[in-house]
């Protein structure tokens, strides 16, 4: 592996045929959103077994995760990975479908290490539970914070706010 | 009190003797020695307020800003900005008060020495501000602290930071060993933390201080 940026000139559409034929009938609707931009859909069980082999991944490995977001879109709940290789230059974007009851996927924080505090951010912010994860507490809101504010049905609790 | 027969000729009756051994009783009027010693106390005071700077959001680029070169806080002798709360008699609150952040900032007030005032600096510590309907915002610091000076704005000039601890020295300058009883409480009897009041501190002029003992 080599952490020269864009040493591997592929181009998305490339790239997505890769991941297209590596990962057949686990990534679904592989498409090019963008002219750098990769994205996939993944079911939820697949999550970890997927993270390890994107990462380890031959000539391009997807060596970094950027950002990890949580959408409510009220049916279900929704978790992005946004990823990067570093030698192909090109970006992935993973959309994980989660059940509104049961939000749980699997921790990709031994994967990559800084999905650490993201994990922690979407479980604090919308109330997603990554399992086998190493620190699972809140990090922006206080640790006595009753509710996930982010989510669409969010009612704010009197009790999160002493000082009034 | 050395008091010599000359002095003594020119003082009112009785006041000899009760300068000779004061009694608490002669600190609740003015008098020569309470006034002086004001005077003297209040000058340095409001001359030489040392700030904590406790920058939380956006309007603490302006406390900054005001420090330097093109503004320049030194004018007024209140530029030793200080990064502990023991070194410091003014907390600036400038910014946007969460509710994580209240608790910590209950207790870096209580760490500071008396005689210690609050400005409360930009809308959102006055009163939450553009994040008044937040989820995690406290609508004012004065919910935490007893704040002395409120600067409008979002965020306030220099300029007007400035008129805010102009104002605080004018506050500071009222300041008298003497009368605590007519100090006039912060807040009303019914504010919620009202059981909780300590008592004034009447050798600094009866500042009431008030704390609320349980978050
Ligand atoms: S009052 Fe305005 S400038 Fe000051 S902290 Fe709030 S939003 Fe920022």
């Amino acid at each position: 592996m080599s952490l020269q940026v864009g040493n591997v000139r592929i181009d998305a559409d490339e790239l997505a045929a890769r991941l297209g034929r590596a990962f057949a009938g686990e990534l679904m609707d592989v498409a090019v959103q963008e002219p750098d931009t990769v994205v996939a859909r993944l079911a939820r069980e697949k999550v970890k077994d997927v993270a390890r082999r994107l990462h380890d991944l031959d000539e391009t490995p997807i060596d970094s995760l950027t950002l990890i977001s949580s959408v409510d879109y009220v049916t279900h709940l929704e978790c992005v990975y946004h990823l990067y290789s570093y030698a192909a230059n090109l970006y992935v974007e993973l959309h994980v479908e989660l059940p509104r009851g049961r939000p749980v996927v699997a921790t990709v924080s031994d994967v990559w290490p800084s999905a650490d505090w993201h994990e922690r951010e979407a479980w604090d912010m919308m109330g997603i539970v990554f399992e086998g994860h190493p620190d699972p507490r809140r990090i922006l809101l206080k640790d006595d914070w009753i509710g996930h504010p982010l989510r669409k049905d969010y009612v704010d609790d009197v009790r999160n706010h002493p000082y009034v | 009190m050395a008091l010599t027969d000359e002095v003594k000729r020119y003082l009112p009756d009785g006041i000899a003797a009760r300068l000779k051994y004061p009694k608490l009783a002669d600190f609740e009027r003015p008098n020569v020695i309470t006034t002086t010693a004001d005077l003297v106390f209040n000058w340095a005071r409001s001359h030489s307020v040392f700030p904590f700077q406790y920058g939380l959001a956006c309007c603490a680029i302006e406390m900054l800003s005001s420090g330097f070169a093109r503004y320049d806080i030194a004018r007024y002798g209140m530029e030793v900005f200080r990064p502990t709360p023991r070194q410091c008699d003014l907390m600036i609150v400038a910014g946007t008060v969460n509710e994580k952040m209240a608790p910590v900032l209950l207790r870096l007030y209580e760490q500071m020495a008396e005689p210690k005032w609050v400005i409360s600096m930009g809308a959102c510590a006055t009163s939450g501000g553009p994040f008044y309907d937040g989820y995690n915002v406290v609508n004012g610091v004065d919910k935490v602290v007893p704040v002395d000076v409120y600067i409008p704005g979002c965020p306030p000039r220099p300029e007007a930071l400035f008129d805010g601890m102009l104002q605080l020295q004018r506050k500071i300058q009222q300041l008298t060993f003497a009368r605590p009883e007519k100090v006039e409480p912060l807040y009303g009897a019914d504010a919620p933390w009202h059981a909780d009041v300590i008592g004034p501190q009447a050798q600094f002029g009866g500042r009431v201080s008030k704390k609320r003992l349980t978050p």
